[in-house]
Order: structure tokens, then C-alpha cells, then sequence
């Protein structure tokens, strides 16, 4: 049997592992754990070896469709792009299931931990495997519903409930956009099929949805003033639940609240399971994007700025996984700006942003399980209260360190010496800087380059803070267990090395992922289509070009230690509240002023909804005048009657006579 | 060959009857018990005998009655009327298990008007002659009366005359229509006829273009009323407030005027004077009852009315799928009738649970409830996410068609009804927080968790909004066949 046939039990295993394990977790030892561990270790293996049969011959992918229900279908596609997702995904979460067994010991709740993570999964694995829009909208959707059950995993706690009901809240603010979206899409292509859908064609399934690319894009309409492509309007909608998911500005509020749930699910939603579906989204209708005037641009300025914008919120939080929190919107920026770069790299862009989100995957659930094995030692997140952890925890300590060299990117240029992090950000902004060049607007380079080094500079403040100096409180603490630390040493493995080895044949691989018996897309067509000039080649970028990157970082590493190791300059003279820049971003730039209490609660609820609430009293008002006035002029009538009106026979009786009395009056004309 | 619908009528009734003369609380709901099952068990047959395929009238019956009058005794299902059928006969055994123990005064009357209730929805369903379809229509008003009336809470007088005069006053506007339909037949072709079909077919040969109008408007109103569209639907909240459980499940039930929709108004649309004003129509109360319900959900603190104004959003969906006018948007306005059964009627029994073991329903006095009744919290939760539309439940399938496939025909109200989805999920997850999350209320005391009896008609319902949420062919092939020959009037209009 072709492995191709077990493809569907990638996502259905740890779906069912969800159900077992919800209702038998409890008579199992640790909260049935190993039901989901060996599910999704099963998926990790179907996907390795599907991955592996794919890269021998990338043009044969696996695809199936089957009619379900109205105009949809369900299916599955892997291509290159969907296997190394799949790949990542299945293993990170392996190895966080592996690791919350330890984490997770003492609660408990872990059945249904356990079942809810596998679900986590299972919708995520289904998301990366789907053959259409609407299927990928769903496990869309049940991610969604994941994080939000997993955020309030202690719905004990008011803050874990709040928190929880506003990551759903702000992400389905992007899924109404992608909905949007779609409905746009499908009313487009009902009309281009003139309203009757052939058989055997599955209207939203991608290899359709490409072919009618010229199409859509010769459809225009005007939005707001703007003379736009329907294939613009599109993508762009698209690309707003993208930036719901993925937390790009504005609708990243969610994910630092995000938190509030166990340590081991904000490693999940940072790294395998939520965030990267946005990215994942916009890489997967990526010939939409490139034939759509003008959106790869919004992708890249938008990326950039979230980059730089979350990094500085990033240098001033002492909340160790806030840090963290602001660290992901920030690399999920250049995951963007890497897309958007397609507009002057073409599909290389896909295997570039790929590949730091893959790349990315593995150092951020490695620093989320490290402060997660740090606070699950110590029991506080406040870094202020830490300090010389590395002493008692010297596993997690190098395992940390390892990742935040990948994060901050460390390596040296043209050669295979360096992080994950370096062989995957550096060509992102390396092409930022091409795209200066062709375009002459280098925002998104400037953004870029800044972010890298404020990145290297939070990072590395964290880890001195925490692991460096002398212990400032008595927290005691211990080195974790073996299932958490060898779960740490894999990853870091990856961290450190997974760049180096696999680098250009992942770019390439991944690249390529339009042009198989799926489907065949001519990306330089499209490009024309989409008003986008992609450059003829680069790679030969200045020196120092190539070199900043990596000097800015170690600018960023010296700046961390001389003020958090050495303590050179005394830092209490600018954090104070006094200082007007330091509470700009202590306080995130005052977006949950902005958007929770003035916007959410000023304006939609105690305005328009309590505005509509007495609407809808006068609405009872008028009937009850209506009413009374009926009532008044009957009393008159109810003299002559008996007194006691049963109303409810009367009127039926009255109804009935009416119709005798009117059917015999017609009789008599006719 | 048994005839099947006049047996799915008679059934019910004839339990009913006999529940009227039993002695005891244990008599009454073991009889009553006893006739929905095996309503739903000819129900079942019918169904899964039922040719989904063909868009005619199947276990058509047909006899004359008043011939004088062109009134005949004629019966048959079809795509729209079955899943309908099969859902009231799934949910009524579901619900009398669920009020099992419930003690109440007069315990005979309360099975029999649930069973008298239920001959009279599935009599609207089935009848295919206007003079049947009209005695049923006011039939169904008297059990809900009395429901609300005797067994309510403390507003109930006030809230069953409210409903009672309200849905009566439009139901008599629609009658009205009636009369319109049928004399100017008569008039046309010269002998008279209550058959609905053959009234529908004569429609477009009424040559005055005004009173086309004014029948079709006429229709209209009685079906938006009873619906309820914004802005008759008043009575909505206080009448489903104001009844006790099983009445409020009964009221959801009540699907008849979505029904009309499908089987009297869509067909005659396309021949109205002005079709696309009447498209607008539709349209534009179904994207105002969509956003409207939501807000005032999210302004209300007695967790039952929000589920009410919740209610009256759902249905906006159902005229704004009728608004889009093509098979696809009419189907999934039909299935969100069918799957607005099943998700109201657990919502409607969650909170009657909440009231009963915590002796309140106002949000803000409840909190951190999942602790306690962590079984509640699971089915509340599959229901609030059925509800506001996840996908993989039934709720999901309905919109996704209506708005998708509406878009081309009424773009505006499309993005009205999009923008109002962010605050159906904010209500729901808001309510969800303030009363099942957050520390345990002291206040309220001890509390137990739902007892078995009431969990398990719960969860089958839960499961049912699964399973057709992921599978939703078994009702919506039916519906589409019936949709596709409804939406191919208007394209033979080429409107």
C-alpha cells in the first residue's frame, strides 16, 4: 500500500486520542497521556516518511477529494509545503506532550489537558493537510476554539477565563475577514460556473481556485474610493484572519494575555499548533497573493512593522513569558515580511518564510518549555524575582541559551557555521534589502534590521536576568525531571543545527511546492498579473549587507551584558514611570486602553448594544399603546357580552366565521 | 398503503386525548411517553423510506372534503417538510424524558397539550390544502397558551395574552391572503380550490399586479410575525421567558412559519410586480434581525432572554438564505431551521438546569458554575459553539450557505450579517464566562451537578448537532432537491 493511503490518520489518530482520552483519561495513569503521545508519534512518522518519499520526487504529491456536503468537498493535499508542516507540527507537539506528562504532574485536570491538546493538534494537522479554502477555514475555526479552551484551562482563575474569551474574541474578528473572504470568493466563482456546479468539480478546492486566478483578477470593484481587483479584496480578507491568527498588529492583543493558560499550551500556540496558521494561510493561497495587486506589499509593510513594533514591547516586559509573548509577534512579522518579499523574489519567498517559521518552531517551544521548567521549579514568572537560576538548573540554563542564540541568530555569513535562527532570518532580511534596492523604499529593511537588533538585546537581557547573578529571592528550586529535559536537549539539538544541515534543500523544496501534478502554476505570469517585478537575480548583495545582520545581534548580545551582567549603567534611572517613552511601552502602547475598554466595552456594548436594548423597549412600548387602545375601544363591545371573555376562543371562533361567512357571501355573487 | 401522515397526525392526538383522562403524574407522562415514541418511531419509517432524490409530494393523501368549496383533506411531505418532521418527533420523546421528574399541577393536561402541540405543528407541515393548513396554524396557538399561561413564571398572564393576541392578529392577516388567493382563483378559473399547490400554480395568472402584491405581502406578514422578524418580534422574549421549560423547547419547535416561507412564499415571489424589492425585503429583516438579536443578547442579564434575542438572530438567517434565491442559500436557510431545533432546545434546557438547581437565571449572580457541574459545563459549552457557529456543528453548515451563496443577490446584508457573527461569539463567550468560569459563587449554595435523567436527552441532542454538523447530507440532500426546484422559478424569470 502506497503511504499515501494513511495520510488521512495524520490529523484523525490524534483526533480519536481526543476522544479516548476525554472519556477514559481518568482510569489511566497520568491523565491517559500516552494515548495522545503515541497517536501523534504515529502521525510524525507518516508525515517523516511521506515528507521523505516527496523530496525524491516533489511533483508527485498526494492528493484526495471527496464530495461532502452543498458545494464543498473534503481533502487532502501534501505537497512540499504541507509536509514539512506536517513534519514540524507533529513533532514539536510530540515532544510538548512528552514534556507536559512532568509539567503537567500535579493538576488534576489532565485528562482533560491531555484530550484538548490532542484536539489542539489534530485541527491544526487537519488545517495544514486541506485541499480547500473551506476545510482549511474550519480546522481553522477549531484551532481557534482549542486555544480558547486551553487558555482557560484554569477557568478557576477570573483572569484565565477573561483572557481566554479574548483571544477567541480578537481572532474571530480575523476569521469574520476570512469568512469574508470566502463568501467573496465562492459568490465569484458560482458566477464564473454560471450558477450550476459541474460534477467532479470541487469549487474551493485550491487546484480550482488557481485556475480561475486570470479571471478573478480581471473582476474589479471600488472599496472606500479605491479602484480594486476582486483578487486583491481577496487575498487581503484573507489576509486579515492571517493577522488574527498570527498576531500581527493590530490583533496580536490576544496572544501575550495568551499566558494565562499552562506554560506547555502557550509553547504549542507559539510554536506548532496556532499561531504559524496565518503564515501557513498566506503561503498556501501564495498565488493569490503574487497575482494580487498590491497585497504582497501590505503583507511586507505590515510584517516589518509588527516586527519591530512587538520587539520594543519586548525590551521593557519583566514577565518572563511576555518576553517570550512579544518575541513570537515579532518573528511572526518577519515570517510575513519574508511572504511579502515574494513580490520581488517570487515563490523563493515561500521557502524562505517556511523556513523560519519551521526553524522558528523549534527555538520558541524550546524557550516557552525552558521558562516553563524554570517556573515549574521556582513557581514565578516575574524575572525581577529570579537571578543565578542557571546555577540549580544548569539543563535547562544551556538548553536556554541554545535557543536564544538561534532566536538572536548567530553565525557566520557564507559559511555552514550557525544557528537555525541565522539560516532562516538572514535571508528574509537580506531580501528586505533587495527589495529596497528594486523598489527604493526601505522601510521594511530599516524595520527589519532594528528589530534584529532589539531582539538580540531582549533575549539576551532575559537570560541574564534569569539564569546570570545572584538568586534575588529564596525561591529553592531543582533541576526538572527527564521527561522534561530530554524533550529540551532534542529541541535545542534542532535549534542549533537543524539551519545548517537542512537549509538550502528545505528553501528549495518548499519553493517549488506549486509546480507538481496538483497544480502548475507559472509564478512569473502570475507575478505580471499582480504588477510585481521580480528581480533577476540576487545573492550578491555588499559585504557589510551580508554582515549586519549578525553584527547588529552581537551589538544587541554586548548591550544586554554590559547593562545586565556588568550592570555598567544603572537601569532604575530610566524605568521609572516619570519617564514618558518607558510607560509608553511598559503599558503596550495603551492598545488594551484603546481597544478592550474604550472600543469593546465604550462603544460596542454600553453604547450601541445598550442603545439597541432600549430601542427594543420602545418597540414593546408601541405594541402595548397598540394594545391598549384595542383593549379601550373593545370595552365598549364588552358591556354587551357576558363580562369574562376568554379571549383565545373568541378570536378562533371569530377567525373561523369570518371565513363561513365571507365564503357564503361570495357563493351568493357567483 | 397505510396512510402514513394522517397516522403521524392522529397518533399524538389520540395519546393526548388519552393522557387527558389519567389519574397520575405517572400515568400521564408514561402514556404521553408512550405516544412520542411511537410518533417517532412512524417518523423514522417515513424518513428513512423517504426518496431524497425526488422533489414531488411523497405519502401523498388525498381525499375530498367540502367540494362546494374546493376544500379537500390532502397530505404529503416533501424535502422541506421531512427533516422538519424529523425533528420534532426526535425532540419531543428527548424532552418529555427531560421534565420526567418535574412536579407540576395537573400533570394530565400539561403531556396531553405537549402531545395535542405536536399533532397540530406536524399537521402545519403536512397539510398541502390552505383550509388544513389554517386550522392547524391556529391550533398550535392553544397548547403554547395554555403552556405558558398556567405553567409560567410570574409574568405569565401578561406573556401568553401578549403572544396569543400578537400571533393572532398576523395570523389573521395572513388569512386574508388566503382569501385573496383563493377567490381570485376562483374567479379566474371558475370553480374553487383550498388545494396549496394547484393555488400556488394559479398565482401568476392573476392579472392585477396590485393584488399579486398584496396577497404575497399579506403572506408575509403572518410568517415574519410568527418567525419572528424584527420588528414584530416582541412577543418573542416575554412568551419564551415566561414558559417553563418544555414550553419553551415547544416554542422552539414552532417552525411552521419558516416553513410558509419555503412552501408559500418563495414559490410565489418570483411572480410578484416587483420581485427584487420583495428580494430586498427579505433580505434586509433578515440582516436586521441578525444583528439586532445579537446586540440585545449582549445587553440582556437574565441568561434565558438572551438565549430569546439569540433565537430571534438565528431566524434572520432564515430570511436572509431566502433573500439569496438560490438553491444553495435556500437549503442552508432551511437547514438552519432544523439545526436552530436542536441547539435552541439544549440551550432552553441548560438553563432550565441552571434555574432549578441555583434558583436564578441572572448572569451576574451566577459564577464559576463548571466547577460544580462540570457535565453541564461540556454540553453548555458544545451548544454556546453550535450556537455562534463553529464549524464541525450544525449551525456552521447553515451560515456557511446562506452567506456565501446570498452574497450575489444581497451583498449589503451579507456584510451586515458578517459583521454581526464577532458579536454572536462575544455574547455567547461573555455569558459563558460571567456564569460558568471565574471562582464558584457562594452564594448559590450547594450545588449539584444535571442528573442523569436530564443529561442523557441532552447529550443525544448534543451528539445529533455533531453528527449533522459534520454530516449534514442525510437532511440536506432533501432540502437541496426541494431548494433546486424552488430556485428554478426564479431562474426561468431571469430575475
Amino acid at each position: 500500500m502506497p503511504i499515501g493511503d494513511f495520510a488521512f490518520m495524520i490529523p484523525v489518530l490524534p483526533a480519536l486520542a481526543f476522544v479516548l482520552t476525554f472519556f477514559f483519561g481518568k482510569k489511566l495513569p497520568q491523565g491517559g497521556a500516552i494515548i495522545p503521545i503515541t497517536a501523534i508519534a504515529v502521525s510524525f512518522i507518516i508525515s517523516l516518511i511521506i515528507t521523505i518519499n516527496l523530496l525524491q520526487n516533489p511533483e508527485e504529491v498526494i492528493t484526495q477529494s471527496y464530495q461532502w456536503f452543498s458545494a464543498f468537498n473534503v481533502g487532502i493535499l501534501i505537497d512540499p509545503l504541507a509536509a514539512v508542516m506536517l513534519t514540524m507540527v507533529t513533532l514539536v507537539s510530540l515532544l510538548i506532550h512528552i514534556y507536559s506528562v512532568g509539567y503537567m504532574s500535579h493538576d488534576p485536570a489532565k485528562p482533560r489537558y491531555f484530550a484538548e491538546t490532542a484536539l489542539f493538534t489534530a485541527s491544526m494537522l487537519s488545517l495544514v493537510l486541506s485541499d480547500n479554502i473551506l476545510q482549511l477555514f474550519i480546522s481553522w475555526e477549531l484551532v481557534g476554539l482549542c486555544s480558547y479552551l486551553l487558555i482557560g484551562f484554569w477557568y478557576q482563575k477570573p483572569s484565565a477565563a477573561s483572557a481566554a474569551k479574548k483571544a477567541f474574541l480578537t481572532t474571530r474578528i480575523g476569521d469574520v475577514m476570512f469568512l469574508a473572504g470566502i463568501v467573496l470568493l465562492t459568490t465569484d466563482l458560482f458566477r464564473m460556473v454560471n450558477g450550476t456546479i459541474p460534477e467532479q468539480l470541487y469549487l474551493l478546492r485550491f487546484d480550482v481556485i488557481f485556475s480561475y486566478i486570470p479571471q478573478l483578477s480581471a473582476m474589479n470593484t471600488t472599496v472606500l474610493g479605491f479602484e480594486v481587483t476582486h483578487l486583491t479584496l481577496i487575498t487581503l480578507l484573507f489576509f486579515g484572519g492571517a493577522v488574527g491568527k498570527s498576531g500581527q498588529f493590530p490583533l496580536h492583543v490576544w496572544l501575550p494575555d495568551a499566558m494565562e493558560g499552562p506554560t506547555t499550551v502557550s509553547a504549542l500556540i507559539h510554536a506548532a499548533t496556532m499561531v504559524t496558521a496565518g503564515v501557513y494561510l498566506v503561503a498556501r493561497t501564495f498565488p493569490m497573493f503574487i497575482a494580487a495587486p498590491g497585497s504582497l506589499i501590505i503583507v511586507a509593510y505590515l510584517g516589518a512593522f509588527t516586527a519591530i513594533f512587538a520587539a520594543t514591547m519586548g525590551i521593557v516586559m519583566n514577565d518572563i513569558k511576555r518576553v517570550l509573548a512579544y518575541s513570537t509577534i515579532s518573528q511572526l512579522g518577519y515570517m510575513m515580511l519574508g511572504l511579502g518579499m515574494g513580490a520581488v523574489i517570487g515563490a523563493e519567498a515561500v521557502g524562505i518564510s517556511i523556513f523560519h517559521l519551521v526553524s522558528h518552531a523549534f527555538f520558541k517551544a524550546l524557550l516557552f518549555l525552558c521558562a516553563g521548567s524554570v517556573i515549574h521549579a521556582v513557581g514565578t514568572h516575574d524575572m525581577r524575582e529570579l537571578g543565578g537560576v542557571a546555577k540549580v538548573m544548569p539543563i535547562t540554563a544551556a538548553t536556554m541559551v541554545a535557543a536564544s542564540l538561534a532566536l538572536a541568530g548567530f553565525g557566520i555569513p557564507k559559511t555552514i557555521i550557525g544557528t537555525s535562527g541565522f539560516f532562516s532570518k538572514d535571508p528574509i532580511i537580506e531580501s528586505a534589502y533587495l527589495f529596497g534596492a528594486e523598489s527604493g523604499s526601505w522601510l521594511p529593511y530599516i524595520f527589519a534590521i532594528v528589530a534584529a537588533l532589539l531582539t538580540s538585546f531582549y533575549i539576551f537581557r532575559l537570560i541574564f536576568m534569569t539564569f546570570t547573578g545572584e538568586p534575588r529571592t529564596d525561591y529553592g528550586g531543582h533541576e526538572s525531571p527527564a521527561t522534561m529535559t530530554v524533550p529540551l536537549a532534542i529541541l535545542s539539538i534542532f535549534a542549533l543545527f537543524f539551519g545548517a544541515i537542512s537549509s538550502e534543500t528545505f528553501k528549495h523544496f518548499v519553493s517549488e511546492t506549486f509546480v507538481n501534478n496538483f497544480v502548475h502554476m507559472d509564478i512569473h505570469a502570475l507575478a505580471e498579473l499582480g504588477h510585481y517585478e521580480l528581480a533577476a537575480g540576487h545573492g550578491h548583495e555588499p559585504l557589510l549587507i551580508v554582515w549586519m545582520p549578525i553584527i547588529v545581534a552581537t551589538l544587541g548580545l554586548l548591550l544586554a551584558y554590559v547593562i545586565y551582567y556588568q550592570k555598567a549603567v544603572d537601569v532604575s534611572r530610566f524605568v521609572t514611570r516619570d519617564n514618558p517613552l518607558y510607560r509608553l511601552l511598559y503599558n503596550r502602547y495603551y492598545q488594551n486602553e484603546i481597544l478592550t475598554e474604550f472600543f469593546a466595552v465604550k462603544i460596542v456594548y454600553e453604547s450601541i448594544s445598550m442603545a439597541t436594548y432600549y430601542l427594543d423597549r420602545g418597540f414593546d412600548w408601541i405594541v402595548s399603546v397598540l394594545s391598549y387602545i384595542v383593549f379601550e375601544a373593545g370595552d365598549s363591545f364588552r358591556k354587551v357580552q357576558t363580562g369574562n371573555v376568554r379571549h383565545y376562543a373568541t378570536a378562533v371562533v371569530l377567525g373561523m366565521s369570518l371565513l363561513v361567512v365571507l365564503v357564503k357571501l361570495v357563493m351568493e355573487v357567483i | 398503503m397505510l396512510p402514513f401522515l394522517s397516522l403521524l397526525i392522529l397518533i399524538p392526538l389520540i395519546f393526548s386525548g388519552i393522557t387527558l383522562f389519567t389519574k397520575s403524574r405517572e400515568q400521564a407522562r408514561v402514556v404521553a411517553f408512550v405516544g412520542a415514541l411511537a410518533t417517532l418511531a412512524l417518523s423514522l419509517y417515513m424518513y428513512f423510506t423517504f426518496d431524497s432524490s425526488s422533489a414531488s409530494m411523497q405519502f401523498e393523501e388525498m381525499r375530498s372534503w367540502i367540494p362546494s368549496l374546493g376544500i379537500s383533506y390532502h397530505l404529503g411531505v416533501d424535502g422541506i417538510a421531512m427533516p422538519l418532521i424529523l425533528l420534532n418527533t426526535i425532540v419531543i420523546p428527548l424532552m418529555l424524558i427531560f421534565t420526567w421528574d418535574d412536579v407540576r399541577s395537573a400533570p394530565n393536561r400539561f403531556y396531553a397539550l405537549i402531545l395535542a402541540m405536536q399533532a397540530a405543528v406536524i399537521g402545519v407541515f403536512v397539510s398541502l390544502d390552505f383550509f388544513l393548513f389554517y386550522i392547524f396554524w391556529e391550533l398550535t396557538l392553544i397548547p403554547l397558551f395554555f403552556m405558558v399561561n398556567i405553567w409560567g413564571g410570574p409574568n405569565k398572564a401578561h406573556a401568553s395574552m401578549k403572544f396569543f393576541i400578537y400571533t393572532h392578529v398576523a395570523s389573521l392577516v395572513m388569512l386574508l391572503g388566503i382569501f385573496g388567493i383563493y377567490f381570485a382563483s376562483w374567479f379566474q378559473s371558475g370553480f374553487p380550490s383550498m388545494d396549496i399547490p394547484y393555488l400556488l400554480s394559479q398565482f401568476p395568472l392573476i392579472e392585477d399586479g396590485m393584488l399579486r402584491d398584496g396577497i404575497f405581502l399579506a403572506l408575509l406578514f403572518g410568517f415574519l410575525v410568527k418567525m419572528p422578524s424584527v420588528p414584530f418580534h416582541s412577543w418573542l422574549p416575554d412568551a419564551y421567558v415566561e414558559a417553563p421549560v418544555a414550553g419553551s423547547v415547544l416554542f422552539i419547535l414552532l417552525k411552521i412559519a419558516g416553513y410558509g416561507m419555503f412552501r408559500v412564499i418563495l414559490p410565489i415571489l418570483p411572480d410578484t410586480s416587483n420581485p427584487s424589492l420583495m428580494i430586498s425585503i427579505l433580505g434586509l429583516l433578515g440582516a436586521v434581525s441578525i444583528l439586532y438579536g445579537a446586540l440585545v443578547a449582549l445587553s440582556q442579564q437574565d441568561l434565558k432572554r438572551m438565549i430569546a434575542y439569540s433565537s430571534i438572530s438565528h431566524m434572520g438567517f432564515v430570511s436572509l438564505g431566502c433573500a439569496g434565491f438560490v438553491a444553495y442559500s435556500i437549503s442552508g436557510a432551511m437547514f438552519q431551521q432544523f439545526s436552530h431545533g436542536l441547539i435552541m432546545a439544549i440551550m432552553f434546557m441548560s438553563v432550565g438546569v441552571i434555574q432549578a438547581t441555583t434558583g436564578t437565571r441572572i448572569i451576574n449572580e451566577l459564577g464559576g458554575l463548571a466547577s460544580k457541574m462540570p457535565k453541564l459545563a461540556v454540553i453548555m459549552m458544545l451548544t454556546f459553539m453550535a450556537s455562534l457557529g463553529l464549524p464541525g456543528l450544525t449551525g456552521f453548515v447553515a451560515e456557511v450557505n446562506v452567506l456565501a451563496f446570498s452574497y450575489a443577490n444581497v451583498p449589503t446584508y451579507v456584510i451586515v450579517a458578517l459583521l454581526a457573527i464577532v458579536i454572536t461569539a462575544a455574547y455567547h463567550l461573555w455569558a459563558m464566562q460571567r456564569a460558568m468560569f471565574g471562582v464558584y459563587n457562594e452564594k448559590l449554595g450547594d450545588v449539584s451537578d444535571v442528573s442523569m435523567y436530564q443529561l442523557v436527552p441532552m447529550a443525544i441532542i448534543a451528539l445529533l448537532i455533531l453528527y449533522f454538523g459534520l454530516n449534514p447530507n442525510p437532511v440536506f440532500e432533501m432540502m437541496l432537491t426541494s431548494s433546486n426546484q424552488i430556485a428554478s422559478l426564479m431562474a426561468v424569470l431571469g430575475v
